[in-house]
């Protein structure tokens, strides 16, 4: 049974992940594969290994990595080689395959149009931020932690 | 007068000059479309032009509204609060034109599209 991990940087801000639950979501909507699962390299949750494991868990005997990286840097040649060379050795059973990265694509132009003829005035700037402390973890890391931004602190500070 | 629209696009640079190339070849493609007469990439760090420098050439060249849109992934504190201070800057120093923020890229469902070829090419190869 195939899985999918789609591997990504990770970031100290709350809510950073957003962007790829749903592309994991509609992944999974689609069928791709059997299992969809997210894993991060550094500070969000879950760990590379640990999204691995649960594809393991489920029953996975190939795991399809695929970066979430516009340019295959460091990270992908560097670093995600290590990764899949450290969970190859603890499950050698299973087979991994890494895909490549995002890069060049055509789609990207038309992602690019779109978002630009509906882009929003200056009131919804701040969108984003508010979508992120809707997912306040309360954590020291990041960037929103005690500022007035962050639902957590800031809440305390008000009360 | 009539309006004059200039696309934006808002990149995150690097040390590595070769990390922009596909990224410029994604804009050929836009600019091939003629949907904007005026399109300049910008540069949060490492790469010039810097944002700024990005936005005045925008005015520079007519512009009479700034669409931009985050060449981005994810909503780290780039997306989610650098790039919209920069543009708050931009309108001080241009109050005459219209600037208007667009979704960063990861947010489209055509990255989906994107990933899913990728899986896909992975399970056949």
């Amino acid at each position: 049974m195939d899985a999918v991990v789609l591997f990504s940087h990770g970031s100290l801000l709350c809510g950073a992940g957003l962007a790829l639950e749903a592309h994991a979501a509609r992944l999974r909507a689609r069928g791709v594969a059997p299992i969809v699962e997210v894993g991060y390299l550094n500070y969000s949750e879950p760990p590379f290994t640990e999204a691995v494991e649960r594809c393991v868990r489920q029953g996975a005997d190939r795991i399809i990595v695929a970066p979430y990286f516009l340019v295959p840097g460091k990270f992908v040649r560097t670093d995600l080689p290590q990764a899949v060379a450290a969970v190859q050795a603890a499950y050698p059973e299973v087979a991994f395959a890494v895909a490549e990265a995002i890069g060049f694509d055509a789609l990207l132009a038309d992602a690019l149009i779109a978002s630009a003829l509906d882009a929003a005035a200056p009131e919804r700037w701040h969108d984003d931020l508010r979508r992120s402390t809707d997912h306040c973890r309360n954590r020291p890391e990041c960037p929103l932690y005690d500022t007035p931004e962050c639902p957590h602190t800031g809440t305390q500070r008000a009360a | 007068m009539s309006r004059k629209d200039a696309l934006l696009v808002m990149v995150h640079g690097s040390p590595r000059p070769t990390a922009n190339e596909e990224m410029f070849r994604v804009v050929e493609v836009v600019k091939r479309r003629g949907v904007f007469p005026i399109i300049v990439v910008g540069f949060l760090e490492c790469n010039a032009p810097s944002i700024p420098e990005a936005i005045d050439q925008c005015v520079a060249q007519g512009a009479t509204r700034l669409l931009a849109v985050p060449y981005f992934l994810h909503t780290g504190t780039h997306v989610a609060a650098d790039l919209p201070a920069l543009l708050e800057q931009g309108r001080e120093r241009h109050p005459d034109v219209e600037f208007r923020l667009g979704d960063y890229l990861g947010r489209s469902e055509r990255l989906t599209d994107i990933l899913e070829a990728r899986i896909r090419d992975c399970q056949n190869r």
